[in-house]
């Protein structure tokens, strides 16, 4: 089953609990205002990657304790992100899944994925509810579920808020950013 | 003395076209090199060049050899009929400056690389000081691993 990506990270600290494996997905029809990443809406195909490829791709990177689904949308690829996390589970790993939508939004053939997700952060991104510091959260609104025993609210504590990586290809944020300004110095 | 050819060679690098004479079996020091042309001696149409081989190299039996620069590339002058510094000679000049040439541009791609890469770490490591500085200003503890050429700062919002 094939997966329209905006792009992966193999390695951050700063999506979830831990190093963790993130696939941010490509389209999303909710459009929050202020959105960091209003570069993955669109539907267009981008990184088209088989679902086999990706699963091996998380599966080889060593000392990752989980992977993250971001996006873009990921419940409006969740049946494909559903047989990953099913497999990446299998393996040992944790899902933490990022969706703007709210938790009673998700229905029908969402549930898929929700089956194999250990933490949910759901929610809007509410641009005037910004609040700095938030652990996994980009607005005050956003709503973060526990769905399995694998983690509780103690995780929350003691992750990186952002994360900057300067490489040959230049400088990447991610996740929670205070101003980017701020930080980068160009 | 016989007649004398020139001819015109695309053969522009001086560098690359003293390492060709050397490769032929002479020594730097038989090489004359001005930046001026000098005239050569046993031809009489006072001809010059900037790249000379005077008798001492070529015998006093016969003409010096020259290249003289153009706008569009070392011209050599030369006698056909010298055992040595004729057709054939300067041939193989051609070849070695090819060879010379090619090494060249290796060489300047390589260091234009170089040059290139230390300018991209200069600028990582400025971002890098930078962002300590300023995550720290802004109440951050940054953890900082590397993973091959990257950097990876991870900011921690500081709880003490």
């Amino acid at each position: 089953m094939a997966l329209n990506l905006a792009r992966t990270l193999s390695r951050s600290a700063a999506n979830g609990p831990g190093e963790r494996f993130v696939v941010w997905v490509q389209g999303c029809p909710l459009a929050c205002p202020g959105c960091w990443n209003a570069d993955t809406w669109s539907f267009g195909r981008r990184h088209v990657v088989q679902e086999d490829a990706l699963v091996e791709e998380i599966l080889a990177t060593d000392g990752i304790e989980g992977v993250t689904f971001s996006g873009g949308e990921p419940f409006m690829q969740a049946r494909a992100l559903a047989r990953v996390a099913a497999r990446v589970r299998a393996a040992g790993l944790s899902v933490f899944v990022f969706t703007g939508y709210a938790r009673e939004e998700l229905t029908g053939r969402h549930a898929e994925l929700l089956a194999h997700t250990d933490v949910l952060v759901s929610g809007r991104y509410r641009e005037e509810l910004r609040v700095a510091g938030l652990p996994w959260r980009g607005s005050t609104n956003q709503q973060v579920d526990f769905l399995t025993n694998r983690y509780g609210p103690e995780a929350m504590g003691g992750g990186a808020e952002v994360e900057i990586l300067l490489g040959p290809q230049g400088a990447t944020v991610t996740g929670f950013p205070v101003e980017i300004g701020q930080l980068l110095p160009c | 003395m016989s007649a004398f050819l020139t001819l015109r060679t695309p053969m522009l690098d001086r560098e690359c076209l003293i390492e060709a004479i050397e490769a032929t079996g002479l020594r730097r020091a038989d090489i004359e090199v001005h930046a001026r042309a000098r005239a050569l001696t046993g031809y009489q149409s006072g001809m010059q060049a900037e790249i000379v081989l005077r008798k001492q190299v070529t015998g006093d039996r016969y003409n010096d050899v020259g290249f003289r620069r153009t706008p569009t590339g070392y011209v050599a002058i030369l006698s056909d009929d010298h055992p040595r510094f004729g057709r054939a000679w300067l041939a193989d000049v051609q070849v070695a400056y090819d060879a010379a040439w090619t090494r060249k541009q290796a060489r300047l791609a390589e260091a234009e690389r170089q040059r290139l890469e230390e300018e991209r770490r200069q600028l990582v490591e400025a971002q890098r000081v930078a962002i300590h500085a300023k995550a720290k200003a802004m109440g951050y503890r940054v953890k900082e691993t590397r993973v091959g050429e990257t950097v990876r700062l991870a900011l921690v919002r500081r709880t003490y």
